[in-house]
């Protein structure tokens, strides 16, 4: 009864021009459907309800999944498939070749990039009103970051010593929360790391699973640097929520 | 050929900590306490009993050919070390991690003693031992790829070809126990070899049963290789390596190989662990440490191989 009611109440809600049943195949446009178009959903990605991937792991349980195989996602019959420009290409170009309409995302490194993606996201599923709300939320969460009083130097180091460079997502969320960036993308060692270290480290929240990837992070010898922990979700994938990610790493 | 050796030894431990991840230089006290002093602790200790290993196997099985890797026991150590990690046992409680290795090794070692009962030295043994090799090295590929993380696979090289990268002391105090015990457990095993190498029965009439020499033999392996592999990964060709490197200095009483052996090994582990550490500054990334054991000394062992036997 309460099913069939929620039913009605989503059919009502339902703009009578959107794109009925949509399939996401990639983990980023996953959330970004989650967000702007719950009811259109038709299945979405593995990855979508990954607690430590997805900002919409809770949500997501809610949906069906589909691999990114072409027979599968022929079956749901949709009437739009989101995709990015990579990965599962093979499989976007058959279904396109069977006349399913698929909208390629391109995933951006920046703020202004992530408002056109989610403009872009939000015109593809026909509900262009459903954009704006989210990215005032997250202008209003870079707004609130304060003018730093000195400069901070910061290293984002990721799983196996990576680092974010200037020009990564990581290093748009560093320079809007106020940080200077000191490293270029490289990677790092522990004793490179050691030798010049910065004033913050920023380092993935504990995996729930341990790694040798992850454990390196960890390491005793790093206790002198202070460290912000981030949800790797929320920076993983660019979309309204990487804004949150500025507000942890500016308090 | 042991205080050159060892002395040889001393001097690469000094000069180990001078060089570190792709830069030349003496570093703050931090950085060498806690960086370059375990890896070249850690460095010495497995190359070592990995070497003293190598050397006891090949004398107490009396086959060329054996060592912990060939015959499986890095392999089952390996395997029984990454469950323990990528499951997670080893987080809340960390000897979960040489105890995962040593149990592993232990399998190992077990199954290499009930073949040896049969075959002693036969190359049914080194079959055996190559056999229980791929199938802990297939294991492991499939534990990984099970494993709930998304690194799990991509660090099969670590587990296969072994490393010492950002080792700590924890790591040291973890390893240290069981490879000092099984070093101590092989070098008593001198005077039961030497008496082996003269036949069984000899060695029986001499007060040195064989089957009580290849049982501690295993153990001993057991200890070195399992704590070993907890730690470094699986590292090969040490063992089987450094006595061939030896013998034409030591010649081919096994007594005399095992000291030896164990700071041969230690200075081939340690030497490649520092090339390791210098290819960053020719090398976009630097190459794991059991494909410089192999490139070290493999060349060696082909001139020894070549003098011939």
């Amino acid at each position: 009864m309460i099913r069939l009611a929620t039913l009605v109440l989503w059919l009502a809600m339902l703009p009578a021009h959107a794109a009925k049943r949509v399939v996401s195949l990639n983990l980023c446009t996953d959330q970004l459907l989650v967000l702007l178009a719950p009811e259109n959903i038709a299945a979405l990605s593995d990855l979508s309800r990954d607690p430590a991937l997805s900002f919409v792991a809770v949500q997501a349980r809610r949906f069906p999944r589909v691999r990114a195989s072409a027979e599968a996602v022929l079956a749901l019959h949709p009437d739009l498939v989101l995709a990015t420009r990579y990965g599962a290409q093979t499989t976007v170009a058959l279904l396109e070749r069977h006349g399913v309409r698929v909208v390629r995302l391109d995933l951006p490194e920046d703020f202004p990039g992530i408002a056109r993606l989610t403009r872009d996201a939000a015109d593809a599923i026909d509900v262009p009103e459903r954009a704006e709300p989210l990215l005032a939320e997250m202008r209003a969460m870079l707004a609130s970051v304060p003018s730093p009083s000195h400069a901070t130097s910061a290293i984002a180091w990721e799983p196996r010593g990576y680092t974010a460079g200037p020009a990564s997502l990581m290093g748009s969320v560093m320079r809007a929360a106020g940080l200077t960036n000191a490293a270029t993308g490289q990677r790092l060692g522990l004793e490179a790391l050691l030798r010049h270290p910065p004033d913050v480290l920023i380092v993935p929240d504990t995996p729930a699973f341990p790694s040798l990837a992850t454990d390196m992070l960890d390491s005793p010898s790093l206790r002198a640097t202070p460290r912000r922990r981030l949800p790797p979700a929320l920076t993983l994938c660019a979309g309204p929520f990487t804004g949150q990610a500025v507000t942890l790493l500016s308090r | 050929m042991t205080v050159p050796l060892g002395l040889f030894l001393v001097l690469l431990a000094g000069v180990s900590l001078l060089i570190g991840d792709g830069t030349l230089a003496l570093p703050d006290t931090a950085i060498l306490l806690e960086i370059r002093l375990p890896r070249t602790l850690l460095a010495l200790l497995i190359g070592g009993g990995l070497g003293l290993s190598g050397a006891v196997l090949q004398g107490a099985l009396r086959n060329r050919l054996a060592d912990p890797g060939l015959l499986g026991i890095t392999g089952t150590a390996g395997l029984g070390t990454a469950i323990v990690f990528y499951w997670g046992l080893a987080a809340g409680f960390a000897p979960a991690l040489p105890l995962g290795g040593l149990f592993g090794a232990g399998v190992g070692a077990a199954l290499l003693l009930g073949f040896a009962g049969r075959a002693p030295s036969g190359p049914s043994l080194i079959l055996a031992g190559v056999a229980v090799s791929a199938l802990s090295s297939a294991l492991l590929a499939l534990a990984l790829s099970l494993a709930p993380n998304p690194f799990a696979l991509a660090e099969i090289t670590f587990w296969l070809l072994g490393g010492l990268q950002d080792r700590t002391l924890s790591h040291v105090a973890l390893a240290a126990p069981p490879i000092l015990l099984g070093v101590v457990l092989l070098l008593r095993l001198s005077s039961g070899l030497d008496a082996l190498s003269l036949g069984e029965d000899t060695a029986t009439s001499l007060g040195q049963p064989p089957g009580r020499t290849l049982l501690f033999a295993a153990i001993g392996t057991a200890l070195v290789a399992g704590a070993a592999a907890a730690v470094a990964g699986g590292i090969g060709f040490v063992g089987l390596a450094v006595p061939h490197l030896l013998r034409p200095w030591i010649g081919e009483r096994p007594g005399p190989l095992l000291p030896a052996s164990l700071l041969g090994g230690a200075a081939l582990l340690l030497v490649a662990d520092m090339v390791t550490r210098l290819a960053p500054l020719v090398l976009p990334q630097a190459p794991p440490l059991g494909v410089l054991t192999a490139l070290i000394g493999a060349p060696f062992l082909i001139v020894v191989a070549r003098r011939g036997d």
